[in-house]
């Protein structure tokens, strides 16, 4: 654990770093820009909830990658599993008009669903037919995008707008503002909660986590490979559907417009990557991503780096951070290796059961 | 007639990129390396043609810089997957966002725009017309008056198949991707063939990334490449990596991407035209996979094949 | 007399984290002979060769080669200096041809580093006939025999025309008639002037083969003696420290009712050629049958059958006169124990703890390892487990939550071995449970298998070594090409009959 965070704060620092000399050779003051990117993000009321507002779709896409990843499963399904689950929402959302305790969780369960037959297309195809869900998960993304896309500019189109995008969903579907918090997080949190305790408490998660590390020893132990992986592909996909809904259920928008929560899919795959699949580093990350770009925002404001800069601050922190996890590692064995020749040479024992071939 | 003519010239144009790049990925392939890293080469490769054909005002320094691209973004993989041992899945995802970040914000920097860029003082591929064929009816105008880079990249199909499998470097990249360990023991370093695999398959898909943006259009827009990357990579996957294979499945899906451009005309609406090149990729791994299946055994696929 | 062609000087290697390997060993190698290097696992021996072969870089120490200060950074420079090595695992490429596999690394190339095949393939022909190794230039290595496949990694080395030849435990693998073919081929090679450096612990064929030997225990060198009067027990003190038995001790079986039973089991690959052909065997509680056999001749297959990784075509498997072969795995490790042979990939899973490590197919069984619900894992059921593991079965280690991969490769098949036995009494499948451990984790395994047998246990043990198999089992099966050819008794038969058995011979061809 502690070498975790440390391997993580080696890994921002220098992700930070060497986005700070990308700044400066194009001549933008970088420290200040970094300055209001925590300024715009954490240093005030309005910016906090703005960031706790984007943390909250992310812990769910991250999760979604994370409980994949962690179980060999390969779901890189998010990107379209998210906008299933946002689209179906949104349709259901405008036919279907109940008192807002009912249409509520109606909603919610709607959006797990429909992202969970999503993704279960992609885990039928693999338990059926052996096709490798790394690229049906891919390929169904772009058929999603191109559906939802036809939806929004045909069927469900808002015609009296220019830009293809929904209607605002029955006001009973909104989800309730906390005096500028954005109510989405609490929603993230308990799932957040619900999948630690099904990863640490449960014997399915068990069975999972093993499946992660290798999955003969867990098949030849008795635990059933298919049925956990239905299982697994059908949580994951759950978790991005919801993470889609929030995009229309929360937030100002309330309907579903192009290129809606555009980075979501991958900014998850890349947060579970970054947290290695654990559960509290995937909060972690995603409130750390969420931040960065809440505060890129202002940051162009006041000195003006284009706010797409933060895709490449993202992108070289994952490269970072998982780098140093490799090299501390080697590092700290170069160390007890010098340590160990010099104890050896100045006529220090070794202890037994040291040996291996 | 002329639909037809249509047809086939688009089936060309379409599968040129994904030869390239899967021609690329073939290196990797063999090297055992699992490289999704192809989108963002090819991507990266793209804008940096752009930019190259943009500020010099020749294509050549286009196809130059665009190459370039793709093997500054090759050289980041290597560094990390091959030497800092980083896992190469990870690697990729993050190149891969990198090259869709990187690319949209020096579009923005550069060019002040946010979308796509196009402009006349980026140079295109001249069309090469071939002597003969070039007036004789219907065959000159199904063969002659592409990109050349159309013409080069049936040769370069050839040569990859040579390279792997007829000289030493080939038989060393094999061997490499089935046991470095024993490659090792033989004295070759197997870190420097997986470092030249990753090159190569960044030079090409570079070059596929000029294709796409000085060849088949004349722009740079955000993440131009569309999932070709992956397309090339699960073509690869389908012919195992046999160049001339490569051949065959790329041309298969310039059909389907040129069918849907020809569909676009009618009443299907051009969503549901636009998904075809994916589906096909579906269908194709869908029946590669019933074939595969046949094969009796273990219920499991040693899934990450690549 | 002979010179000195290798000679070594306080050679010390230590393995990430902090794992000595050599423990500064002095050691002289004289051309012209074949020199011992024998040690349990463990003992260093293969690091030592790795480190001279340029596979592995030394932390401290000098070599010399023809007297001269010498350090490989590669193997490629160990072999332009005339030394080559066979490792213990194969350095083959699987789907490559035989005459691929010896010219990788020296290939011969033409115009533009086109192959040129033509001459190449001329001299490694001449090779093979000029050694008689029977080997067919284009079979594909996967299709080969293992014997075979050892024959290619020399071939290589011939190709290479290297001086010194380091052979890295080469009889494991090979059947006793194998053995004495290879030790001909090995004293031809002296005969002609070049150095053999043979590793292994097999005492007996040390003393038949070698003109030095040089012992190593825990690292060091314990002494280096010429192969004059020597005994076994000399050596085995020397190498183990202590006077050693050569079989555990064990009473008579009496065996009862079947427990384990195997009838017409069949099972045809792709290829259709046919892995299990008709296999039929029994288990009794209170027995330990063993099944001998040369690697690929379809154990692997029989194995999984039992577990339930493999379908086979047909036959029929029963545990206690019940059908288990249409159960799922959970429900046949219910009934059943099982070793796997590759603690890695199948045992265990090396990146999680002693504890996530311990408390498989338990978590499914064990009433203690739930929590509140059926569906809720008990944290401290998993841990009182783990506890219980470690200390019944002896595995020395520093904390329950510490990574597998971090026990010495003895204490995480103890882990293993108690976990499956804490199990099941009734049937225990045992596929080579001690290979490649020290001999204190062997003696420990199997002490408890024969534990296991005496409280009534059915066990049935397939195992490559013949040792094992004899000092083990009450009775011994032998299996080739997917058949039983033999049932024997180990008390009345020896380890070249079964040898025989193992390369095909029919009942009778023995003698």
């Amino acid at each position: 654990m502690k070498r975790q965070i440390l391997t993580s704060a080696v890994g921002i620092i220098t992700a930070l770093l060497v986005g700070l000399i990308i700044m400066a050779v194009q001549g933008y003051p970088a420290f200040d820009s970094y300055y209001q990117l925590f300024n715009y993000s954490l240093f005030s009321k309005f910016s906090f909830f703005s960031t706790l507002a984007k943390t909250a779709p992310l812990i769910l896409t991250g999760l979604s990658a994370a409980v994949a990843f962690g179980s060999n499963a390969v779901n890189l399904g998010q990107v379209g599993q998210f906008l299933i689950g946002g689209i179906s929402v949104t349709a259901a959302g405008l036919y279907i008009d109940l008192p807002p305790v009912v249409m509520i969780p109606l909603l919610i369960f709607i959006a797990l669903l429909s992202g969970a037959l999503y993704s279960g297309i992609a885990a039928w195809l693999r338990l059926k037919f052996n096709m490798d869900e790394f690229i049906t998960t891919l390929m169904l993304n772009f058929v999603a995008q191109y559906f939802t896309m036809y939806l929004i500019s045909g069927p469900l189109l808002d015609k009296e707008l220019f830009s293809p995008m929904t209607r605002p969903i029955n006001k009973s579907g909104w989800l309730p503002d906390l005096g500028g918090l954005d109510s989405t997080i609490i929603i993230s949190i308990i799932l957040l909660i619900i999948i630690y305790f099904i990863w640490h408490h449960t014997k399915a998660g068990y069975e999972w986590k093993v499946m992660g590390s290798n999955e003969m020893f867990a098949k030849a132990g008795g635990a059933n490979i298919d049925k956990n992986y239905l299982k697994i592909m059908l949580i994951s996909g759950a978790l991005a559907g919801m993470a889609g809904a929030m995009l229309v259920m929360g937030g100002v928008q309330h309907r579903f417009l192009k290129g809606i929560g555009a980075n979501y899919g991958w900014d998850g795959v890349m947060i579970a990557v970054v947290a290695d699949s654990s559960i509290i580093g995937t909060a972690f990350y995603s409130f750390f991503f969420a931040m960065i770009q809440t505060g890129a925002m202002g940051m162009e404001l006041e000195t003006s780096v284009p706010s797409e800069f933060v895709l490449i601050l993202q992108s070289i922190t994952v490269l970072f951070v998982v780098a140093s996890r490799k090299s501390a590692h080697l590092l700290l064995n170069r160390i007890n290796i010098l340590l160990r020749m010099k104890n050896i040479k100045s006529g220090g024992g070794i202890k037994e059961d040291e040996f291996i071939d | 007639m002329n639909l037809l003519i249509e047809l086939i010239r688009s089936t060309f144009l379409a599968a040129v990129p994904i030869l390239l790049a899967s021609l690329g990925g073939t290196y990797t392939y063999y090297a055992d390396i699992f490289n999704i890293a192809m989108e963002g080469m090819m991507l990266i490769g793209a804008f940096t043609a752009v930019l190259g054909s943009f500020f010099s005002g020749s294509w050549v320094i286009g196809i130059l810089s665009g190459i370039a691209g793709g093997l500054f973004t090759a050289l980041i993989f290597t560094v990390f997957a091959v030497y800092l041992k980083t896992d190469e899945f990870v690697t990729g995802i993050a190149l891969n966002l990198f090259a869709l970040g990187g690319t949209t914000y020096f579009l923005r920097q550069i060019f002040s725009v946010k979308g796509a860029f196009t402009s006349s003082k980026i140079i295109p591929l001249p069309d090469w017309n071939i002597p003969i064929i070039e007036n004789i009816p219907v065959l000159g105008e199904l063969l002659s008056g592409y990109p050349f880079l159309v013409y080069i990249t049936f040769l370069i199909a050839v040569l990859v198949e040579i390279h792997i499998f007829k000289t030493k470097f080939g038989l060393r990249l094999r061997a490499t991707g089935e046991d470095d360990a024993a490659v090792d023991s033989v004295g070759i370093k197997s870190d420097i063939i997986k470092s030249k695999a990753i090159l190569l398959s960044g030079f090409y898909c570079g070059l596929a990334g000029v294709f796409l943006s000085l060849g088949y259009v004349n722009l740079f827009a955000e993440n131009m490449s569309n999932g070709r990357g992956w397309i090339s990579l699960a073509v690869i996957i389908l012919t195992r990596g046999r160049p001339l294979g490569l051949l065959f499945m790329a041309l298969l899906f310039g059909f389907f991407d040129g069918l849907g451009l020809a569909l676009q005309n009618t009443f299907i609406p051009s969503q549901f035209t636009q998904m075809v090149p994916y589906l096909a990729t579906l269908a194709a791994l869908f029946f590669y996979s019933r074939e595969k299946k046949k094969s009796k055994g273990e219920s499991k696929n040693e899934s990450m094949a690549v | 007399m002979a010179d000195p062609i290798i000679s070594i000087k306080s050679l010390l290697k230590i393995y990430p984290p902090s794992t000595v390997a050599v423990d500064g060993v002095d050691l002289v190698i004289n051309s012209g002979q074949i020199h011992a290097v024998i040690g349990e696992n463990g003992a260093g021996k293969s690091t030592l060769m790795k480190v001279i072969y340029g596979l592995t870089a030394k932390t401290d120490g000098e070599i010399y080669i023809n007297n001269k200060k010498t350090h490989f950074s590669n193997p490629q420079e160990a072999v332009n200096a005339g030394i080559g090595m066979v490792h213990q695992e194969f350095m083959l490429i699987p789907n490559y041809t035989v005459y691929e596999n010896v010219i990788l690394g020296t290939e011969p190339v033409g115009r533009f580093n086109i192959l040129k095949k033509e001459q190449s393939r001329k001299k490694v022909r001449q090779l093979i006939e000029e050694y008689n190794l029977n080997l067919q230039l284009d079979s594909i290595i996967n299709n080969i025999s293992v014997a075979a496949q050892q024959k290619v990694e020399i071939l290589k080395l011939l190709y290479r025309d290297v001086n010194v030849l380091i052979l890295d435990e080469p009889t494991a693998v090979l059947t006793p008639q194998e053995i004495e073919d290879l030790f001909m081929r090995l004293k031809k090679l002296r005969d002609e002037g070049r150095t053999i450096i043979f590793i292994s612990h097999k005492l007996d064929e040390v003393l038949d083969l070698s003109d030095i030997i040089t012992v190593m225990r825990k690292g060091k060198k314990i002494t280096t003696l010429e192969n004059k009067n020597l005994s076994k027990a000399d050596l085995a003190r020397a190498m183990i420290g202590r006077d050693v038995v050569f079989t555990v001790k064990k009473d008579k079986a009496s065996p009862k009712d079947v427990v384990f039973s195997v009838s017409n089991l069949k099972y045809k690959n792709e290829q259709g050629i046919k892995l299990l052909d008709n296999i039929s065997l029994e288990v009794r509680a209170g027995e330990i049958v063993g099944v001998a056999g040369i690697e690929g001749n379809g154990q692997y297959e029989l194995v999984r059958s039992i577990i339930g990784l493999l379908t086979p075509d047909s036959g029929e498997i029963k545990i206690n006169d019940k059908r288990i072969d249409k159960l799922n795995i959970l429900d046949r490790r219910k009934e059943m124990a099982y070793v796997p042979q590759d603690r890695k990939n199948t045992g265990s899973a090396q990146e999680l703890s002693l504890v996530d490590n311990s408390i498989m197919t338990h978590h499914r069984i064990n009433k203690n390892l739930s929590g509140a619900r059926d569906y809720i894992l008990s944290r401290r059921g998993a841990r009182d487990l783990t506890d219980k593991l470690i200390n019944k079965f002896e595995v020395i280690s520093e904390s329950k939550s510490q990574p597998i991969k971090s026990l010495s490769g003895g204490n995480q098949q103890r882990l293993i071995v108690g976990r499956e036995f804490m199990l099941s009494d009734n049937f225990i499948l045992l596929d080579n449970p001690t290979r490649g451990l020290d001999v204190g984790s062997i003696e420990f395994i199997q002490l408890e298998i024969i534990k296991k047998r005496d409280q009534g246990a059915a066990v049935l043990l397939i195992s490559a070594d013949l040792d094992e198999l004899f000092g083990l089992s009450d009775r011994l099966l032998v299996i080739h090409e997917g058949k039983i050819i033999a049932d024997k008794d180990p008390t009345k038969t020896n380890k070249e009959e079964i040898g025989a058995y193992m390369l095909g011979a029919e009942a009778g061809d023995y003698r």
